[in-house]
């Protein structure tokens, strides 16, 4: 297998310090799905990372079409980004020091380090992410992940094409309707918009929109674990943390991934425990920083287990996330929940009515999810828009008393993967098209967040090939 | 571990939720012998067990009590007593549709290492699963267990120690419980003891109610089919600045929004060393100034909160039976108000 840099095709072969051969501590089995690698180049500046992102090719013939990388390019126009920012507003991150001693338990002090003000305005943000009938857009795709999918349908992975697609999904007519915050990958917090040219935190606030940052993160294999993950970046997160801030972020989001492999006893204990104490601290570090943290526990659909399965694992993760947050003292109340919905394994046999499956999703939260959190938005993970949206709307409508949070979406490819497909055989981005049908995928999403949307004919079912060949759809 | 399939799965939802209706709650009549006793003494009656079962024969005859009692907490003598007309109570009481339930816990030990703490644990596991299916039969449909802790030296909470054993044993008794047909009444008591400001008690509740979940999830607990029965957040008994009713609420809601799954069907307070009228008002203003809709049930299982004036007007006397009646109903009634935020 190899590992594949994905560059601009505008430069030419340079090697300006950089290696394109794989790095061999990376674990062999990667997780698919969005991860960047951070390098430092200069230990003058600790902070400064070169973002180089990686992903795993299985086809020999992509590592034929290996170019050269501009990455001290791309690298430096952020790396210049962040410098100005700096350099307009001197950031110091909250330090420990200066929070009000606190006696007694060190324990499940739900924030007590916080002022009134500081928790009042994480709730603030927290319920304007969960307004009702309004859901996230996640745009936090690092430049080489947003290059796959512009490469794929022939479309040149620039800076300025990221920006202007951004540009799209941020300021299209109807969209901020539907909308309650986007994420965003650090590059689009220091790029502009070409409507009026200001940055495009200020941009999505100004539309109500809150605007929230996934920081760089890495993942790696824990060894011994049958290639389960950690995600990591806890390290200088409380620094960076402050730089998003500093740059108009009111939340961020940590997405840890984890696959159910009932044969090799995954997710194990250690997996989870490990995962979900980084998700707590991370969280408690966001809110000493000012920002809301999303945490993301993200249960892939691949697999064979039946749904009883999948409660049982989304019960036990989220339970241990939930109780790590406690004990962390993370304040619920200024905190969102980003999990996948409870689904069969993608390859599982058994067929589930789209309301079977709503049930387990309100089982789960009923049996672990604390009510403090007032909102949960629930990933895609590879479901299509209109099964995703099926399910979401499900949920919905047969919430009731014993499920008092607003359950609504946080898609990406869900909502993004038919926009680029506008754009395959055409000659560059076809952002008018891609702002349409953009609204008009986010007006569905909406009307599940409110369960008053009609599935077409099964839509949401899983369809489970049953017997001896269940079979990949 | 999931939840262990009892097979008396659906009967514990459905009993569950019969305790957890709101605008009713639980009696907490068993105190042990030794206990008991003390009360009795308080207002000069011998304790005997004529006494003890004329107590409650008071109690369970108390005209409309069934409207604002879904079940009663029986010690087990009380289990096997009957009324003098012969009728034995569990029948009295389930032709009044109330549930009866019983005490299985053996009373509080001290944990080696932790006695200048003043840390215990909890007995009766042993033997706990004849007896669950002794009760069942006799008609129990419910049972109880108290762990006690404490806000510890300085507020720091109880010992790991103290936490683990508790807890464990909690979990534990609920297991053997839902698969004897009974539904556990889970209660994880913090003393009030102390000069501790309300911070620490909430802080010290959420320590140990996060723990209580971790340990039930991990014992295949079925959340649906037990009710949990906690402290409320207040000052310490001995605080200078004593938090008022509404700030009690509103922690209380607080702390079980952050820690208490949806899936349990009742929170049913305990009393503590409450007085009868800051019990029902604190339950109260839970009711009615929650601004966000509480997906349990808050109601009551008071003891002394709901017996403290029974006890006094009865005074062992036949003749004071009827007042004393009547003041039981009218402690019950404001509780079940209460329970809807309606006084």
């Amino acid at each position: 297998q190899g590992r594949v840099c994905h560059f601009s095709r505008r430069f030419s072969r340079s090697t300006v310090g950089f290696s394109t051969h794989s790095r061999p501590r990376i674990a062999p089995r990667l997780v698919p799905g969005a991860f960047a690698k951070t390098r430092s180049l200069r230990s003058a500046t600790p902070n400064f990372h070169v973002h180089e992102t990686s992903v795993t090719m299985a086809s020999a013939s992509s590592l034929a079409s290996i170019q050269a990388p501009p990455v001290a390019l791309r690298a430096s126009a952020l790396a210049r980004a962040r410098a100005a920012a700096r350099a307009r507003a001197p950031i110091v991150p909250r330090a420990a020091a200066s929070a009000p001693p606190m006696s007694g338990i060190g324990a499940c002090h739900a924030g007590a380090f916080l002022s009134e003000t500081e928790k009042a305005h994480l709730v603030t943000i927290a319920a304007m992410i969960g307004t009702p009938g309004k859901g996230i857009t996640a745009c936090d795709e690092g430049p080489g992940t947003i290059g796959d999918r512009f490469e794929a349908v022939g479309v040149v992975n620039t800076e300025e094409n990221r920006r202007a697609y951004r540009q799209v999904l941020f300021e299209s007519e109807g969209a901020n309707e539907f909308l309650s915050a986007a994420i965003l990958d650090p590059e689009t917090l220091y790029q502009k918009s070409s409507t009026n040219g200001e940055l495009f935190p200020k941009v999505l606030m100004a539309r109500g929109i809150v605007p929230g940052v996934k920081p760089h993160l890495k993942i790696f294999a824990l060894p011994g674990q049958n290639g389960a993950t950690v995600m990591q970046g806890l390290d200088s997160l409380a620094v960076r943390c402050a730089e998003y801030k500093a740059a108009g972020c009111e939340f961020a989001k940590w997405r840890s991934p984890l696959e159910i492999d009932v044969a090799n006893g995954q997710p194990s204990d250690l997996t989870i425990e490990t995962n979900m104490r980084d998700l707590a601290r991370y969280a408690l570090i966001c809110q000493s920083q000012g920002l809301v943290p999303i945490v993301e526990p993200d249960i892939a659909l691949k697999g064979t287990h039946d749904l009883e399965t999948a409660v049982r694992v989304n019960v036990k993760v989220q339970s241990e996330l939930f109780h790590q947050m406690n004990l962390h003292g993370v304040y619920m109340e200024g905190a969102v929940l980003k999990s996948n919905m409870v689904n069969p394994g993608k390859d599982c046999p058994v067929s589930y009515t789209v309301e079977e499956i709503a049930e387990a999703n309100l089982q789960v939260f009923r049996r672990c999810f604390p009510t403090a959190m007032t909102t949960a938005n629930f990933l895609s993970g590879g479901q299509s828009l209109e099964d995703a949206s099926a399910r979401l709307d499900a949920i919905n409508k047969r919430k009731g008393r014993k499920d008092p949070w607003n359950l609504s979406f946080s898609w990406s490819a869900a909502v993004q993967m038919p926009l680029f497909q506008l754009c395959k055989g055409k000659d560059g981005l076809q952002l008018e098209a891609i702002g349409a049908l953009y609204v008009a995928e986010l007006a569905i999403a909406s009307a599940a967040a409110l369960g008053t949307h009609t599935r077409k004919g099964t839509e949401g079912d899983h369809k489970g090939r049953g017997g001896l060949f269940g079979g990949k759809k | 571990m999931p939840p262990i399939k009892s097979i008396f799965h659906d009967e514990l939802i459905a009993t569950a939720a019969a305790m957890s209706v709101p605008g009713k709650g639980l009696l907490a009549a068993d105190e042990s012998t030794g206990t008991i006793g003390k009360r009795l003494a308080g207002i000069g009656v011998e304790n005997s067990e004529s006494s003890r079962q004329a107590l409650r024969e008071l109690l369970f005859t108390t005209p409309g009590f069934e409207k604002r009692c879904a079940g009663v907490i029986l010690y087990e003598e009380t289990l096997f007593q009957t009324c003098v007309d012969g009728t034995p109570f569990v029948e009295l009481l389930v032709s009044k549709n109330i549930l009866p339930g019983i005490k299985v816990d053996k009373g509080v030990v001290a944990i080696p290492g932790c006695e200048d703490r003043g840390e215990t644990t909890t007995a009766g596991l042993d033997g706990l699963e004849e007896r669950c299916a002794t009760y069942y039969q006799k008609g129990a449909r419910f049972a109880k267990w108290r762990g006690v802790l404490t806000v510890g030296k300085n507020g720091k909470g109880p010992s790991e120690r103290c936490l683990a054993l508790n807890c464990d044993a909690l979990a534990n008794y609920a297991a053997i419980c839902q698969k004897n047909g009974l539904v556990p009444i889970v209660e994880p008591e913090i003393l009030t003891d102390g000069d501790h400001d309300i911070a620490v008690s909430q802080a010290v509740t959420t320590v140990v109610l996060q723990r209580v979940f971790e340990s039930l999830n991990k014992a295949g607990v079925l959340l649906e089919g037990m009710v949990l029965k906690p402290n409320m957040v207040t000052s310490g008994v001995d605080c200078l600045k004593k938090a008022d009713a509404a700030t009690v609420a509103k922690l209380t809601v607080e702390t079980l929004r952050r820690t208490v799954p949806p899936a349990v069907p009742g929170i049913l307070f305990l009393s503590g060393g409450q007085t009868e009228d800051e019990a029902t008002s604190h339950l109260n203003l839970m009711n009615k100034n929650s601004p966000l809709t509480n997906p349990w049930t808050l109601s009551f299982s008071y003891g002394r909160a709901l017996q403290a004036t029974v006890l006094k007007t009865w005074g062992g006397k036949s003749e004071n039976v009827q007042a004393a009646q009547a003041a039981l109903f009218e402690r019950a009634d404001a509780n079940g108000k209460a329970s809807l935020g309606e006084l």
